[in-house]
C-alpha cells in the first residue's frame, strides 16, 4: 500500500457534498473542497470522503 | 466523530467478509464476470464492496476497478487481498453510497452486491449510482429480496434486524422496480435464485450476541407453517433466502 493518492483516482474524485472539484495537497495528504470549506483526509492512500471526518477550512 | 452506523458495525468484521464463502462464491458472481468479459470496459465501480468479491471478479476483465465502501477496515482488507491476487488495477475510496464522491458519468459499469439493504436511503444511493454511470453504461444490482407476502416480509426483516442491528431493509422485487424507475434506470432483466444460509456461520459473520441468536431461534420455533415452509427453516436454524439480480441501463 502506498501512502500517496493513486493518480487515477484524482481525475474522477469530486466533493461528495457539492460535487465540485477538489484540490490535492500532497504534503498534508488532503483533498480540499473550496466550495464546501472542507479538507478530506487521505490515509494509506485511501481517500476518506466522509464530511464528518473532514477538516473544516476557514472561509 | 460521528462514524456511519453501518461502518461502526462492520469495522470488526472485515476479514470475515473477505473469507466468507457465501460472499466469495455464487452464480451471481459468475454473472458479474460474464457481463464484463470481452467488453474492454475502461473503468467500473463496486459500490459497498464489503469483502471485495465483485471487485476481484471484475479486475481481470476491465481497465480499472474502484472499490467503494463506507467501512474503512473493509477497504484495507480489500486493498491487501487485491495486492495478494496481483490485481494492480484496483483502487479504494471510503464513501457512503448516498453521497458518492465521483464526477458525473465516470464509470462504464456500476455494481452493487449485498449492500443496498444497509443504505439509510436506497433511492438516494440508486440515484447516485445512476449519476456516476456513463450514458451508455450498465448497472447490476444484487441483493436479498423480501417475498411479496406481508407475513413473510415481516419475518425476514425481523430476523435480519436481530442478527444485525445495522440492517435497514431487504426490499421486495416490486419495490426494487419502483426504486430503479425513480432513479433513472430502465430495467432490463430480473432473475431470482435461492441461497441457503448456514445458521452458525450466518450469525458468526455478524458477531451476533448470544441473546439475539436465542431470540432468532425463539422466533423460528414459534413461526407459523407458512414461514417455516417458505424459508425452509431447518432444525439448526439454517434457512433459504431469495436473492434477486437486476440488470439496468440509464434511461
Amino acid at each position: 500500500m502506498t501512502a500517496d493518492l493513486d493518480p487515477r483516482l484524482l481525475s474522477m474524485l469530486v466533493c461528495p457534498l457539492t460535487k465540485g472539484p477538489l484540490e490535492y495537497d500532497r504534503e498534508r495528504q488532503e483533498l480540499r473542497s473550496p466550495k464546501a470549506h472542507l479538507a478530506y483526509p487521505i490515509r494509506d492512500g485511501i481517500p476518506i470522503m466522509l464530511p464528518d471526518e473532514a477538516r473544516q477550512l476557514e472561509s | 466523530m460521528t462514524e456511519p452506523y453501518a461502518a461502526k458495525h462492520y469495522a470488526a468484521r472485515a476479514q470475515d467478509y473477505v473469507t466468507s464463502t457465501i460472499h466469495s462464491q455464487g452464480s451471481d458472481l459468475d454473472r458479474v464476470e460474464s457481463l464484463v468479459a470481452g467488453k474492454s470496459l475502461r473503468r467500473v465501480l463496486d459500490i459497498g464492496c464489503g469483502g471485495g468479491h465483485v471487485t476481484y471478479r471484475l479486475a481481470p476483465h476491465v481497465g480499472e476497478v474502484v472499490a467503494c465502501d463506507v467501512t474503512g477496515p473493509m477497504l484495507d482488507a480489500v486493498a491487501q487481498e487485491a495486492a495478494r491476487q496481483g490485481l494492480s488495477n484496483v483502487t479504494t475510496v471510503q464513501a457512503p453510497a448516498e453521497k458518492l464522491p465521483f464526477e458525473h458519468g465516470s464509470f462504464d459499469a456500476v455494481f452493487c452486491r449485498f449492500t443496498t439493504h444497509h443504505w439509510s436511503d436506497a433511492l438516494a444511493g440508486l440515484r447516485e449510482a445512476r449519476r456516476v454511470l456513463a450514458p451508455s453504461g450498465m448497472a447490476l444490482f444484487i441483493d436479498v429480496t423480501a417475498p411479496p407476502s406481508a407475513l413473510l416480509d415481516s419475518w425476514l426483516q425481523s430476523i435480519e434486524l436481530l442478527r444485525d442491528v445495522s440492517h435497514i431493509r431487504n426490499y421486495g422485487v416490486a419495490e426494487w422496480v419502483t426504486l430503479l424507475g425513480q432513479s433513472g434506470f430502465v430495467l432490463q432483466t430480473i432473475g431470482t435464485h435461492r441461497l441457503r444460509m448456514d445458521f452458525k456461520s450466518w450469525v458468526a459473520r455478524t458477531k451476533t450476541p448470544p441473546e439475539r441468536v436465542a431470540a432468532i431461534r425463539s422466533l423460528q420455533r414459534a413461526a407459523p407453517d407458512d414461514v417455516t415452509r417458505h424459508f425452509g427453516v431447518e432444525a439448526d436454524g439454517s434457512f433459504m433466502i431469495d436473492v434477486s439480480t437486476f440488470q439496468a441501463a440509464p434511461l
